[in-house]
């Protein structure tokens, strides 16, 4: 957990969060350098801050259930049911004449309880039945979809009114609002996973649930809010997804699913649960957003963007194994 | 009549009474169901599926996962067509291209995760984006049609003659063939062979199987390029089936393919699972779809239902297992 506490002064150097930084400020630079008059401006800075925080909230929802030992494989569904129902809220409340203020009061209060409710069968099913995470959420991922699908049709909702367009696609003092709203995300996680009991608890069930639950803690109830705060983050992600297309439809992030796994993994959490820091997830969402924008600039096509995601994801845990391998052979 | 203890305590028995009851429900609301031409089509649209579910058993007997199939059999498709339109139209040679370059990837995703202890989900993740992509940046999204004569004929070929249909009698679809083939090389391998019984092993307890002298890691390496292999042969078979090549076919389709695997019984902590029950786990997948459009419910309805079926039937074997423990005076001591 906390391996570089009471370590000399250069180990800090040298933790997995510290290089993640070092290679977003090369790519960074790099960038900088190769394409100054698009990449270095504020007008890609801005667009990069509007698109980085979905994934980024959606990464960290994933990294948090990894690392308590966990897999959610049902986040994005979260959010677009999140969505829909909101939606749903939203519209119906607009079409008949209620005020905006109430009407979006009531729609984000919609939202976060149909995260809270997706992640609190999630929690029940894995903590309480015991069924492996991966699979409950292979489960719940598909009767999220179905119900979406069944509210929808197949179709989107749409009729929004105006003020919610704001979440979206805002800015206070030049900074896009979902950006404000990422920040917030990262801290409280950051408060709640690395300076809290909670958190404290979290770590020990993804290192082992037999020694935590022997240690007296309560494993399912851990495990149950572990879930819980995971579906309430996809539907935050969710208000900034349908506010910023102006709609809400089942298959609108789908591809968020596999990339926030690649950023949790890339960020350093361990798979097998019980390492992972809210930084360095922070920092592979960030890398990737760098590089991802830094290709389409140089235009390079979308499909050779993905190529490259999947060869960084592979070359990055290579490093690790040979890395690990040199380190503990020169102890 | 009286079950037996064991038959009654396994999983695949217990999926099979749910398959049985989900077929009489079936027939009673839509008596088409129970048709030769229903079923043989069920077969058909279901054979692709049924071969990859059976190639990812082995992996995830052993505990691992492969997230990669889908875009692996997408790119296979794309081979296979490719090889028909420009290489040559000799259907053997066809589908001895579309399983040596499933084979391929499976081998480089064996090498990741034996040599390179990269995790599977993680490693396979990779492929898959890397597989996908190159995909579509080659084929840019657009369809191959027009495949030679000869492998469309083919794949339309039928063994003997059940029932008449216009004027040419129908019979069971070449593909099955493939999927026979497949189950009982799996079935063999896992069964009778020492691989086999080292995969098992794997999946129960990773240290102990080393320590009995399994090399896990070149088991590891063969059951990836094995399921490769049976994806590649996978590929081939769809591609006989539609006569055309979509390189967007099968997206999301893995989940399908694991969540069959998992209906079947298979544990992805790894250790327990049947080439039975994986086919019974497509049965059930197949008859659940089949079903709900013979009963004109609405397609938005399918998706829940399977769900359902997935959460509630793990959870019935969780409990069930529990149960069993707990009537069992055996001290076990778990792994920490």
């Amino acid at each position: 957990m906390k391996k570089n506490t009471g370590k000399k002064p250069q180990a800090r150097f040298q933790s997995k969060e510290s290089v993640l930084f070092f290679i977003f400020i090369g790519i960074f630079v790099l960038m900088c350098v190769l394409s100054p008059q698009t990449f270095l401006t504020w007008r890609n800075l801005q667009s990069m801050a509007f698109q980085l925080p979905e994934l980024g909230i959606f990464a960290l929802a994933m990294m948090l259930v990894i690392v308590s030992g966990g897999m959610n494989l049902s986040i994005t569904f979260t959010a677009a049911l999140a969505s829909i129902v909101g939606g749903v809220v939203l519209s119906t409340m607009t079409a008949a004449g209620m005020g905006p203020t109430i009407t979006i009061v009531a729609g984000l209060a919609t939202f976060v309880l149909i995260g809270f409710l997706c992640g609190a069968l999630n929690g029940v099913i894995v903590a309480d039945i015991g069924i492996a995470p991966m699979l409950a959420t292979l489960g719940t991922s598909t009767l999220f979809e179905g119900v979406c699908l069944n509210i929808t049709k197949g179709g989107a909702i749409s009729g929004f009114p105006d003020a919610f367009l704001w979440f979206g696609n805002a800015s206070v003092l030049g900074i896009p609002f979902p950006m404000i709203v990422f920040v917030a995300v990262v801290v409280a996680s950051y408060f709640l996973l690395e300076r809290s009991p909670f958190g404290f608890k979290t770590y020990m069930i993804g290192c082992s649930p037999t020694v935590t639950e022997y240690s007296g803690i309560n494993v399912k109830k851990t495990l149950r809010i572990v879930y819980i705060i995971s579906g309430i983050l996809c539907a935050i992600a969710g208000v900034l997804m349908s506010s910023r297309y102006n709609s809400a439809k089942e298959s609108y992030g789908s591809s968020y699913m596999l990339q926030s796994i690649s950023a949790a993994v890339l960020g350093g959490t361990d798979i097998a649960g019980g390492y992972g820091k809210v930084v360095g997830t922070v920092l592979a969402v960030m890398i990737i957003q760098v590089i991802s924008s830094g290709l389409n600039i140089f235009g390079i096509n979308r499909f050779i963007t993905t190529v490259v995601m999947g060869a960084i994801l592979i070359l990055v845990l290579t490093i690790n194994y040979i890395s690990s391998g040199r380190k503990a052979s020169s102890k | 009549m009286k079950v037996p203890q064991r038959l009654k305590q396994s999983r695949e028995f217990g999926i099979f009474l749910i398959l049985l009851a989900v077929c009489i429900i079936v027939t009673v609301a839509a008596p088409s169901f129970f048709s030769i031409e229903n079923l043989f089509d069920i077969l058909k649209g279901n054979v692709v599926l049924a071969i990859m579910a059976i190639g990812m058993l082995p992996v995830i007997l052993t505990g691992g996962i492969d997230v990669s199939v889908g875009s692996m059999v997408a790119a296979i498709t794309i081979i296979v067509g490719n090889f028909l339109m420009k290489g040559s139209d000799n259907i053997l040679l066809a589908f001895v291209v579309g399983c040596l370059s499933g084979a391929f990837l499976g081998l480089i995703n064996g090498l990741l995760i034996a040599k390179l202890k990269i995790p599977p989900i993680v490693a396979t993740l990779g492929m898959m984006s890397i597989i996908s992509g190159i995909s579509l940046y080659y084929t840019n999204g657009n369809w191959i049609t027009g495949l030679p004569k000869n492998f469309i004929d083919f794949g339309r070929t039928t063994l003997g003659s059940f029932y008449q249909q216009g004027d040419e009698m129908i019979g069971l679809p070449v593909q099955l063939v493939f999927l026979v083939f497949v189950a009982v090389l799996s079935w063999f391998i896992l069964r009778h062979t020492l691989v086999g019984r080292g995969i098992y092993a794997i999946g129960g307890n990773r240290v102990s199987a080393e320590r009995v002298g399994y090399s896990v890691d070149n088991i590891t390496v063969f059951l990836y390029a094995y399921e490769g292999f049976v994806v590649g042969l996978a590929g081939a078979v769809h591609t006989s089936i539609m006569r055309q090549v979509d390189p967007n076919a099968f997206n999301g389709f893995e989940m399908q393919v694991i969540s069959a695997v998992v209906l079947g019984g298979a544990s992805t902590l790894g250790g327990y699972g049947s080439v039975i029950g994986t086919l019974i786990g497509v049965a059930l997948f197949a008859v659940i779809n089949n079903g709900l459009i013979l009963m004109h419910i609405p397609t938005f309805w399918q998706k829940i239902v399977v769900g359902i079926v997935l959460i509630a039937s793990i959870s019935f074997d969780v409990t069930q297992k529990k149960y069993w423990e707990s009537h069992n005076t055996k001290v076990d001591i778990e792994e920490a």
